[in-house]
């Protein structure tokens, strides 16, 4: 039914994975203990959980971020640490990120200057992924000039110069109003079906999730933990008008209700 | 109707009427002072006089007006101090970029960097002039020391305002320290740089003129102190005041025309957000 | 990752050793000479630090009263220059078009460099007093004065009308008047600008309070002894004081931060 779920090849292993903080009174924090998954390739993941539950943690220790304290990650075989060497990854943040005093396109080049390509190949793909999110005709514009939605979608453009395997979004849409972010969920959608990226976006939006993703990983809190995988076997593409169905409102309730001690 | 509105709200319109004002001010009190003075330029002249003395070509020292005594006057201290904020300058950025690098470095120096700001350099410019044993060095040392503190201060400010994300997205990419500095740390600390060039260009200018007036030959303090003395006339004074006033305030002004042209994303409007 | 408390503890002990171990070097270099040999100089023109502590403690008495003439001179301008330049703010926030307009002029004050201002100012004061300790002291007073109002009436503006997004509105749903806004809102809001502009402004007004002494007529303050003293070659004295100068300034400092830590304590 679902091609990307068919596919079994493993990208990330996590195998539990624990991470435990000393806070200032030294007591011990566990911000995260025992998460054992697989994501596959080409697979949109959500980690969905309220504030405190290891979410962002969980996607730090994949982006090498972070040290996990107990646990191992393997992403195609590599640490983090070298699957970020070899540049497996594009992170994209709850803000843009964007550098205020470059242009919207010299933005998006960005990466490709730190990877010393060419000036012209640069520029070539970068007018290719400006593009894809629909922002071609602002290339010259700076980043000021711009709406929040807007953005959000240069800082997609420039996590995709790269072509990683992997995009890891934290909280992307979060600043945004609902309009925009049902628009970007769409668009969103519409780039990971024609780069076949795997996709590990981190939100506390229930309805977001499950509009966007392949499975929902619930995290619940104190002390942060894997609490459900629920699988999102809503049809592909997806319309906006399918948060409508009576299908997607008892997947939104089947998450909800999947939550401890909230 | 609207074009006048428009005029009589816009900050100039005020800035100027204020301008205005404290030229009425200073003119009912310069005639105050011609009632009741035998020599009223010594106290507060007419500033008709003033522009007189720096417009009129009599030579008062023989071979020179007021005006161009005025302007050799200060190309010697002027490019001294501009020396000095040059060498602050490199100084002060480059010790910040090093206290970004190295910790270690940054936990040493920096309390002596407060220091700086905190100690009356001003009240050392004799010591360091006996020291250097020349004017025109000494001059440049505290115009120096004088810019060094801001830019260093102002800069390495700029380079911890830098957000988290920022790092996190060159990291992402592995970038090296080089390319993280050269793409992201210093453009973004550009406008934290250019504060602290603001706050000191005044600085270095006051401390040349300063520092000529600890000792005689040639300068702006000196013609002062000079002029202060009697030995000519009191004008020159009020010339070297008013001329040393707006110098000090344009090169503050100058200083900002220089950010927006090397910084147009400064003046863009921000979206909403 | 238990290494957390520790290396915290590690690091705080660093940021006061290697400082302090960085100015032993220094303070050792200088009795040693070996600074008079890097800077090119002679134990005459920079004595020793040994020297320059017996120049203070023999001339304690004179010190002082040089000391207390550049304080009281340095703090009654801190003073005066603060309450002006905080009323201007408050007239400027209340008229905020004349205001703003006010505002850009004073600020271009601070560029004015006080070397051309003191003379002036020491003109205008002749005739407060017929005796010149008075009318020197008044004049410098009057210096420091204009060059603290500065800094103080930019600071104080913004934080005077710099307000928290939607404060303004509650005060108006509360039916507050203008005096109760400034009370409640705008006043208690300015706190923390006034003492940013006190970081700025108490180094200035000794530096300032120095400079000023250059110019004054009757002979006094810490600042005017460094001067006089090179004049007759008396460098070692000249040193004393300079000495006392960096200690006024950093003691002065200090006493700001204690007292800022103390007024924003609640607020952190």
């Amino acid at each position: 039914m679902l091609e990307t779920t068919e596919n079994r090849n493993v990208e990330i292993m996590l195998d539990n994975v624990g991470m435990t903080y000393d806070a200032a009174d030294g007591k011990k924090v566990q911000a995260l203990t025992n998460v054992t998954m697989d994501i596959h390739k080409g697979e949109f993941i959500s980690l969905l959980g309220p504030s405190g539950c290891g979410k962002t943690t969980l996607l730090r220790i994949i982006a090498d971020l972070l040290q996990p304290t107990s646990g191992k990650v393997l992403v195609s075989g590599d640490s983090p640490r070298e699957a970020r060497l070899k540049r497996k990854y594009a992170m994209v943040f709850q803000s843009a990120t964007l550098y205020d005093w470059r242009t919207v396109i010299k933005n998006v080049e960005l990466p490709l200057e730190i990877t010393h390509e060419s000036k012209s190949e640069r520029r070539q793909r970068a007018i290719k992924m400006l593009d894809l999110v629909g922002l071609s005709e602002f290339s010259d514009h700076y980043p000021r000039q711009l709406s929040g939605g807007m953005q959000q979608r240069v800082g997609i453009a420039r996590a995709l110069m790269l072509q990683p395997e992997i995009l890891l979004m934290d909280e992307p849409f979060s600043a945004l109003d609902e309009f925009t972010r049902e628009k970007l969920h769409v668009d969103l959608l519409k780039i990971w079906r024609k780069t076949n990226k795997t996709i590990i976006f981190v939100t506390h939006n229930i309805s977001e999730s499950v509009f966007l993703s392949d499975k929902v990983c619930v995290l619940s809190p104190h002390p942060g933990r894997l609490s459900a995988v629920i699988d999102i076997d809503l049809p592909r593409p997806r319309h906006m008008e399918i948060r409508d169905t009576p299908e997607f409102t008892a997947l939104v309730s089947k998450v909800r209700n999947s939550f401890e001690g909230v | 109707m609207k074009i006048v509105r428009k005029i009589t709200g816009s900050k100039l319109f005020f800035t100027l009427l204020w301008i205005a004002a404290l030229i009425i001010i200073w003119e009912v009190f310069a005639y105050q002072v011609e009632q009741t003075k035998r020599t009223p330029e010594n106290v507060l002249p007419h500033l008709s006089g003033v522009v007189d003395s720096i417009t009129s070509d009599k030579k008062i020292n023989g071979s020179q007006t007021a005006f161009q005594m005025v302007m050799e006057n200060a190309g010697a201290t002027l490019s001294r101090a501009a020396i000095g904020y040059v060498i602050g300058i490199a100084l002060g950025f480059i010790l910040a970029l090093v206290m970004s690098l190295s910790g270690i470095v940054e936990k040493i120096v920096f309390p002596y960097l407060m220091l700086i700001q905190i100690i009356p350099i001003l009240g050392m410019a004799p010591i360091i002039n006996a020291i250097t044993g020349d004017i025109a060095a000494s001059r440049i040392v505290i115009a120096a020391i004088l810019t060094f503190y801001p830019v260093a201060a102002n800069t390495l400010a700029g380079f911890k305002a830098v957000k988290r994300e920022s790092h996190e997205l060159m990291y992402s990419y592995s970038a090296n320290k080089f390319q993280l500095y050269t793409k992201m740390m210093i453009p973004s600390c550009i406008p934290y740089f250019f504060t602290g060039l603001k706050i000191s260009a005044p600085m270095a200018i006051t401390a040349s003129i300063l520092v000529d007036t600890l000792q005689g030959g040639v300068g702006l303090g000196c013609l002062l102190s000079q002029s202060l003395k009697g030995a000519m006339t009191r004008y020159v004074f009020w010339d070297i005041v008013f001329f040393s006033a707006i110098i000090g305030i344009l090169s503050f002004y100058l200083i900002g025309i220089i950010e927006k042209l090397l910084c147009p994303y400064k003046k863009l409007e921000q979206k909403g957000r | 990752m238990s290494a957390r408390p520790n290396s915290k503890r590690r690091n705080a002990v660093q940021s006061a050793v290697l400082p302090l171990a960085f100015g032993a070097v220094l303070v050792t270099a200088w009795q040693t000479g070996l600074l008079h040999k890097l800077l090119n100089t002679d134990e005459y023109v920079l004595p020793y630090p040994t020297r320059i502590l017996t120049i203070i403690g023999e001339n304690s008495d004179k010190i002082m009263e040089n000391v207390w003439a550049s304080l009281e001179v340095a703090l009654l301008g801190l003073v005066f220059g603060s309450i002006l330049g905080y009323l201007i703010a408050v007239f400027a926030a209340a008229f905020t078009k004349i205001g703003s307009g006010s505002l850009t002029i004073i600020s271009s004050f601070n560029a004015i460099p006080i070397v051309a201002l003191a003379p002036v100012i020491i003109n205008w004061t002749k005739d407060v007093s017929p005796e010149a300790e008075v009318r020197s002291t008044v004049a410098k007073v009057v210096i420091v004065t204009i060059v603290c109002m500065a800094s103080m009436s930019v600071n104080a503006y913004r934080g005077l009308t710099e307000l928290p997004a939607f404060s303004q509105d509650l005060m108006k749903t509360y039916g507050a008047g203008r005096i109760t806004e400034f009370a409640k809102l705008r006043l208690p809001n300015s706190v923390p600008y006034i003492f940013t502009a006190l970081r700025v402004s108490v180094p200035v007004s000794i530096i300032s309070a120095l400079v000023s002494e250059y110019f004054a007529e009757y002979v006094i303050g810490v600042g005017r002894q460094i001067r006089e003293n090179i004049l007759i070659a008396q460098y070692s004295t000249a040193w004393a004081y300079i000495i006392v100068a960096c200690v006024i300034g950093i003691a002065m400092y200090v006493l700001l931060i204690a007292a800022e830590a103390l007024v924003l304590k609640k607020r952190r």
